[in-house]
């Protein structure tokens, strides 16, 4: 072998290592028996236990925060689904100047600082009785996901071809008809990843929630995970075993639809 | 195409609710904050009382948003050039061609779609005191305990380092779709040309995706001179302020010490300071047209 292709081997190597040993030693941490949790560190797994696990659905409240979770990452998805490729395709279909206009503007939505918003927001809920509410929580979510929305879908609409549009129209099918029956079917990529995206910031946004949710039962995972870390004894299975089931939904979106996440990122899908 | 009623106010049945949700939620909520940076107000559902540019001039004066400010320009600037140079070099690793190059790939993504309480959580737990595997590992080899959050300096060096960690992804994602633009003859010209494979990357790869970094580095850099997360989860701002930015600040200033003026104030200057950087980068390398 090459020198060259040694180096090529040794680099490919120390990024995996570097890219994959925490998540492998948070799954590692969630399994391993408390004995020998505090040891002297063996990289090998085991030996095994499921106790973190049971503990943490039985004993804690993280049923409730995942439930939470659910609740409010399947409520921003499907929103921001609908709103944005209704918004989006008037203006990829509009001819006038302003609809640019809007595309602009959710651009410029990516630079305001969080706390810019999510200080008006609770002062605003806290007046309409929406502060400490999971609907509160969705709508900020919404706030980052609208616009991520619109910018994509936009770029799908834009290059989708008209005269199949027209076709249909002249066939006698409605607007609307077209939509729902052309144009959205043959842009479900781009549905797919912005409904992949909009889970993921609203599944894994900490920031939002910790400023707009308070109460022991309206917590997401995140929020609650993190308490934990602010308790007076430390404990790392559980903390780990909490992590681990966050994590998995979204490696199982990585493996099964990285097409469109990486395809996503590309087309301008993007998470700060 | 058909004319009729229906194509003139269907486009505005479409755009509107995203545009009120836009309106009621993003950009009333924005000028409401820069109004209420204008006023003092102690708790949520206090009445705002009209201090004028107070909030301000109080903020000059202290040290704490001086040393925020500071925090916070140290803090994006290490990231933004940490994660841009290792994206970099990931992406020309993942530009060769070897066997499990896509599983590599896969990996490298990982942390970039991890939620930050998990990343914030997996570090702590490798770097914690005393058990930490990290930890551990540099107790045997220096013989001492090594207090990561414990000195301004080290915190400071942990909470760039995690972050690197986590979006360096993003970088090394967009670099490689840029590379594979790149087209194989160009390569091939600078070859027979002599030119070895640093000239090649000088002289080929980057004038080639010069568009591309410069997005690269533009939106990074808003992104991590915003974030709040990471380092709020990581130190809290501790030890004494050390890691403490102007995000972090404003976060303080409203939910614990209850100054909503001073945290909207707070927030208004980093937006207004963060376009003025924007328009600045923008002015040294205007983007050209997509």
């Amino acid at each position: 072998m090459s020198t060259r292709r040694v180096l090529l081997y040794v680099a490919a190597g120390a990024v995996a290592v570097y890219s994959g040993f925490p998540v492998y030693w948070m799954f590692v941490t969630s399994v391993r028996d408390p004995k020998h949790l505090f040891g002297p560190p063996a990289l090998r797994p085991g030996p095994f236990t499921l106790e973190y696990f049971s503990a943490l659905l039985g004993v804690t409240d993280f049923p409730r925060y995942f439930a939470n979770s659910v609740i409010v990452a399947a409520a921003t998805t499907l929103v921001t689904l609908v709103v944005s490729a209704l918004m989006a395709y008037a203006v990829a279909r509009s001819r006038s100047r302003g609809s640019r206009l809007v595309v602009l503007a959710m651009l410029y939505g990516y630079m305001l600082p969080p706390l810019l918003l999510a200080i008006p927001l609770f002062v605003m809920f806290t007046r309409v009785g929406l502060a400490d509410t999971l609907v509160g929580l969705i709508i900020s979510h919404l706030t980052i996901t609208l616009p991520l929305g619109v910018w994509l879908l936009w770029g799908f609409f834009k290059n989708f071809p008209v005269e199949l549009e027209e076709a249909a129209l002249v066939d006698g099918c409605s607007l609307v008809g077209t939509l729902w029956r052309i144009t959205l079917p043959l842009s479900l990529p781009g549905l797919a990843t912005t409904g992949i995206f909009a889970f993921l910031l609203s599944w894994t946004d900490y920031t939002y929630a910790l400023m707009m949710v308070s109460s022991d039962a309206r917590k997401t995972v995140p929020l609650g995970l993190a308490a934990m870390m602010g308790s007076y004894d430390l404990r790392w299975g559980e903390m780990m075993a909490g992590s681990v089931i966050i994590t998995v939904p979204l490696l199982l979106i990585l493996a099964f639809l990285s097409r469109w996440f990486v395809g996503g990122m590309t087309a301008g899908a993007l998470k700060g | 195409m058909l004319g009729g009623r229906s194509r003139r106010w269907l486009p505005v049945l479409f755009l509107a609710p995203g545009a009120l949700l836009t309106l009621v939620c993003v950009l009333l909520p924005v000028l409401y904050a820069v109004q209420l940076s204008f006023y003092r107000l102690e708790s949520f559902i206090g009445r705002p009382a009209w201090v004028g540019v107070g909030n301000y001039a109080q903020l000059f004066q202290e040290a704490r948003f001086w040393n925020a400010l500071a925090n916070g320009f140290v803090y994006s600037l290490a990231t933004i050039v940490l994660q841009v140079a290792l994206g970099i070099v990931i992406a020309l690793l993942l530009n060769e061609v070897f066997p499990g190059r896509a599983l590599l790939q896969g990996l490298t993504v990982i942390p970039y779609v991890l939620p930050t309480v998990v990343v914030a959580l997996t570090w702590r737990w490798l770097l914690d005191g005393s058990h930490g595997l990290i930890s551990q590992w540099a107790r045997a080899l220096i013989g001492a305990n090594v207090g990561w959050f414990d000195s301004g300096g080290m915190a400071m060096a942990v909470v760039v380092l995690v972050s690197v960690w986590m979006w360096t992804p993003f970088v090394s994602t967009a670099f490689l779709a840029a590379l594979k633009t790149i087209p194989g003859e160009l390569y091939e010209a600078a070859r027979v040309d002599g030119a070895n494979a640093w000239q090649r990357f000088a002289y080929v790869v980057i004038p080639s995706v010069r568009p591309v970094l410069i997005v690269i580095v533009l939106l990074r850099g808003i992104w991590m001179f915003n974030k709040f997360d990471i380092v709020w989860l990581l130190t809290h701002g501790g030890p004494l302020e050390a890691t403490e930015h102007l995000p972090i600040l404003s976060y303080v200033l409203t939910f614990s010490l209850f100054d909503i003026g001073g945290g909207a104030a707070v927030a208004t200057i980093s937006f207004l300071f963060l376009a003025g950087i924007v328009s600045l980068y923008l002015w040294l390398f205007p983007m050209e047209e997509a």
